[in-house]
């Protein structure tokens, strides 16, 4: 056990070798966040940087606040105080579908596939540039509609061939497995060309001998120069897939580092790994 | 002949309207899980304000009925008028109503909605003349066209039969949109819709406008033709006869909603007139609701899709991105090759149809 004083010390040590990341400007910036439930802090104070490129994954026990600071930098939780900027623009006390718009998407605990739609239409839904999803555009606007979404479908196939889901294009998601679900959020997401996104325990439901295809692919959508932020607990795909781990534990971060560094970390062992 | 001629135009007029509502009902229940138990209300608004808009100016304490906006407008502007009723009092009802709450709770706010606007058209008579409502509506154009009644009926029957025609296009075209994919969406997963850039509560109060527009001008077109409206015929329950025949055409079909009319408001509702008297006077009329009320609980229970299920949108096969990433060797012509049996991710095995994509026929 180690005392107070050696567990801070370890806290700025590994927030120290944590910054030795990119020094490009930061993606999504989390600056101080509170989240309360009534009288119940479940994130206090947090603070982290996400950059282009980078997985970061955020773990530590049950009721950590790791999911609350998810739902807080999405917009679907409410911050009572702190700033989160997304590429430098301050979007704390906007909607999701807002922050979406500016780059930030996410995939939830639960898989939230549109169930009654096909693998395609859950892609195109999310199409960037479907105008067509204005009601104006959708009534006046046919021309320049048709264009649009013929430009959405042709990425919307470009995303299927390159996650070997193509042979799915008809199926409702509904009909799909949980990996194939998780895919199917993941194509989504990507089909807005996010900045930043988010997913929530993204290995849930996945077959053992898929997960390693799914850290592949996550690596390559990270390779496209978007920030990933990972909610996980298996604690082997964040130390595959993530540049940099961030722990929490009672709503604060207690450690951040590599997975080597945060995994030796004294009070790390003491909250999560014990 | 000739009252069977009156029975057969009526009914198709009727069937029209019916439909009309269930197009309506089902582009705000259907495609974006708006669950409006005040349907009724919109179509009465309608009704009241095609029908004042024919009937000229209220003419003060000497006569026999009291409304407002009361003015002597050429046909067909009061149809307009009464969309744009619809579609006015959905807005304000639509700003409080289909914001995110839970889809219990907006169908209890719908109740309730279209309870105090019953009581209040009741029994304040000087807004539609209270329990007596309006009387002595013309037909619109009637002594112009010069015809006998019968002649007439069904004209106007054609007459709505053209516009569920062009409704049929308008609304087919808007569900077809990305737009209509978008309601799709935010009816089967409102967070994961927001989180990817979808603006839930404006589409629900986009399509409860359009919906509010299209249950107004239904109600036009009935009040001109049966030329009287009351509070009598827009209790709560015709909403739930139209609720019925969305769920048993089936949800999300418009076509479906052809089916449904026929079966619920005609068949179920207006062929027992046909049947010799049984029982005591009304019995047939409590049979007819029951039959409803067991129509709704059995599809909900047993085929909660209908008759004629939302139909699966196909992908259409775009040669250049398919080539582009090296899935052209999937493509199959293979015509009944059908959506693949489905496993895990990595077990691709199935055909991709070569084609145009669409909807399923």
């Amino acid at each position: 056990m180690s005392s107070v004083g050696e567990g801070t010390a370890a806290v700025m040590s590994s927030r120290a070798r944590a910054r030795e990341r990119p020094q490009s400007p930061a993606v999504l910036e989390v600056r101080d966040v509170v989240v309360r439930y009534g009288g119940v802090v479940a994130v206090n104070g947090v603070s982290l940087d996400v950059h282009r490129g980078e997985i970061l994954g955020l773990i530590g026990p049950n009721g950590a606040g790791k999911s609350s600071l998810l739902a807080a930098v999405g917009g679907q939780q409410r911050v009572q105080s702190g700033t989160i900027l997304l590429q430098g623009r301050d979007v704390t006390r906007t909607a999701p579908y807002t922050r979406a718009r500016h780059g930030l998407v996410r995939t939830f605990q639960t898989t939230s596939e549109f169930e009654n739609m096909t693998v395609f239409e859950n892609l195109l839904v999310a199409g960037r540039g479907a105008s067509g999803a204005s009601l104006w555009r959708a009534t006046f606007g046919w021309r320049r509609y048709r264009a649009e979404e013929r430009r959405v479908e042709e990425k919307a196939w470009e995303i299927l061939g390159r996650f070997e889901m193509a042979d799915l294009v008809d199926a409702y998601g509904r009909e799909l497995s949980g990996g194939q679900r998780r895919l199917v959020e993941i194509m989504r997401c990507l089909m807005r060309d996010p900045a930043v996104l988010l997913l929530d325990e993204p290995m849930v439901g996945i077959a053992p001998h898929l997960v390693a295809k799914f850290v592949r692919d996550l690596r390559a959508v990270a390779a496209e120069g978007i920030g990933l932020v990972i909610v996980e607990h298996a604690l082997e795909v964040i130390e595959q897939l993530c540049d940099v781990v961030v722990v929490m534990a009672l709503g604060e971060i207690i450690a951040e580092g590599t997975y080597q560094q945060v995994v030796a970390d004294e009070e790390v062992r003491r909250a999560y790994l014990a | 002949m000739g009252h069977f001629s009156f029975y057969i135009s009526t009914l198709v007029v009727y069937f029209g309207i019916d439909l009309m509502s269930a197009w309506s009902l089902n582009l705000q229940y259907g495609y974006t899980g708006v669950i409006n138990f005040a349907y009724i209300v919109f179509q009465a608004a309608g009704c009241y304000v095609a029908g004042a808009a024919v009937l000229g100016p209220d003419t003060g304490p000497n006569s026999f009925q009291h409304y407002i906006l009361g003015a002597r407008l050429p046909f067909p502007v009061p149809l307009l008028a009464a969309a744009l009723a619809g579609a006015v009092l959905a807005a304000v009802i639509g700003l409080f109503a289909v914001r995110r709450i839970r889809r219990d709770y907006q169908a209890a706010v719908m109740l309730i909605v279209s309870l105090i606007l019953l009581q209040l058209v009741e029994n304040d008579t000087s807004i539609f003349n209270g329990q007596n409502g309006l009387t002595g509506i013309p037909h619109p154009l009637e002594s112009a066209l010069g015809l006998s009644l019968a002649e007439y009926e069904w004209v106007y029957a054609l007459w709505v039969l053209a516009i569920c025609a062009v409704l049929y296009v308008v609304v087919q075209k808007l569900c077809r949109s990305a737009w209509g994919r978008s309601l799709r969406a935010i009816r089967d997963q409102e967070d994961a819709a927001s989180a990817l850039g979808l603006n839930g509560t404006k589409l629900r109060l986009e399509v409860f406008i359009i919906g509010g527009a299209i249950a107004g001008l239904s109600g036009g077109l009935l009040v001109e033709f049966i030329g009287a409206w009351s509070p009598g015929a827009w209790g709560y329950a015709e909403t739930f006869v139209i609720f019925t025949a969305l769920l048993v055409g089936g949800v999300g079909n418009n076509r479906g909603m052809l089916l449904g009319t026929l079966i619920v408001p005609i068949i179920v509702l207006e062929v027992p007139s046909f049947l010799p008297t049984v029982g005591y006077p009304g019995l047939i009329d409590a049979i007819e609701w029951i039959i409803v009320g067991l129509s709704w609980m059995a599809f909900l229970l047993f085929r909660p899709r209908g008759l004629l299920p939302e139909r699966r949108f196909r992908a259409p096969r775009l040669a250049a991105a398919l080539g582009r990433v090296g899935l052209t060797d999937v493509i199959s012509p293979a015509p009944a090759a059908e959506v693949p049996v489905l496993a895990d991710a990595d077990a691709p095995s199935a055909t991709v149809r070569a084609g145009s994509g669409g909807e399923e026929e």
